[in-house]
């Protein structure tokens, strides 16, 4: 019976769970708070939704993996699966870069930037690195 | 004499087809359905947070499923009941320079107007003032009683009717910026009503 235990059973992928959320909200919180420090002219919420929208891409792409994972595991899936995180990856981040890149002053576009590529780089890894 | 019957004449109006309308002026709750979404999508991520050991040993559904409801319970509150009951709304604009504005309004009662009925006045505003006190209470059972994975969801719900709750009040206060005589004028307000009854 203590076993058995309720909502707080330890197999249900509490933590996993735990760990995607809480990346994706300090995450988009941080780039946001970056970017306002930097001087960007952008509201709190608006830059939130922008980077929330963007990770549709990945979205799709995790869906595409997790497909291609039922079939034979080798090199080949691998591969097929690297490069649809790529292509996917690749377009979240110029969807983002086209809001946030052009509230900050040319100067510090990079500097805005970069944080965006390290949150979605670290959401395509825990992507690719995903096995059931 | 002609003076008169000219005025005989004149069209009068009957008020035939307004059997509708009377009939909405005189209803005690006039949007039946905004007042029990207001309540529904509160009360019911309230009783699952409560009662989620029972429906399903899944910490992420629960999760999920709570978030979800305290999120469709802000949307229909921020942009439809307070709209329809009370006639308050407040959003955010956002101008060409990227400054943003927040907006409070309330509807101005006129003759024409019709002004929100008391039942979904009070309706409303209980149902805006005790979940978010409920929360606050599961804030300080979860954190003393130490089950923290659940600590962000509660904080969440806080937020989210905390909000709702200040938006309207903004809203309320109108152009009185200054909280503590708002809250001596309505404190007045109610004992005088509480006495004369």
């Amino acid at each position: 019976m203590l076993q058995r235990g309720s909502a707080d059973s330890e197999n249900d992928g509490g933590p996993q769970f735990a760990e995607v959320f809480v990346i994706i909200w300090f995450g988009a919180v941080t780039i946001t708070l970056n970017s306002k420090l930097l001087g960007g002219n952008i509201s709190f919420f608006q830059s939130l939704c922008v980077l929330g929208y963007c990770i549709l891409p990945l979205t799709v792409a995790l869906l595409v993996c997790r497909l291609v994972l039922l079939a034979k595991p080798g090199p080949i899936n691998f591969i097929v699966r690297l490069f649809v995180v790529i292509m996917m990856f690749a377009w979240s981040i110029v969807a983002s870069t086209a809001f946030l890149a052009d509230s900050q002053p040319p100067n510090r576009k990079a500097l805005a930037v970069y944080p965006v590529f390290l949150f979605y780089f670290v959401i395509s890894w825990m992507i690719l690195t995903f096995t059931p | 004499m002609k003076q008169a019957l000219v005025d005989d004449t004149e069209d009068v109006s009957l008020d035939f087809g307004n059997e509708e309308e009377l009939a909405f002026r005189k209803a005690k709750i006039r949007h039946p359905l905004a007042t029990f979404f207001h309540l529904f999508f509160r009360v019911s991520a309230i009783v699952t947070y409560v009662g989620c050991d029972w429906f399903s040993r899944s910490f992420v559904g629960c999760f999920v499923t709570v978030l979800l409801l305290l999120s469709f319970d802000f949307w229909s509150v921020k942009n439809v009941t307070g709209r329809l009951m009370v006639g308050l709304r407040w959003w955010n604009q956002v101008d060409e320079d990227g400054k943003s504005h927040w907006i409070f309004e309330a509807r101005k009662v006129s003759p024409n107007s019709i002004a929100a009925t008391e039942a979904e006045a009070r309706i409303f505003w209980l149902g805006l003032i005790i979940c978010p006190i409920i929360w606050i209470v599961f804030f300080f059972s979860t954190l003393f009683s130490l089950k923290l994975k659940w600590l962000a969801l509660v904080i969440a719900g806080i937020s989210l009717q905390a909000a709702n709750l200040y938006g309207y009040i903004l809203c309320k206060m109108g152009g009185e910026s200054d909280i503590s005589k708002a809250a001596a004028s309505f404190l007045s307000q109610t004992v005088f009503q509480t006495v004369s009854d």
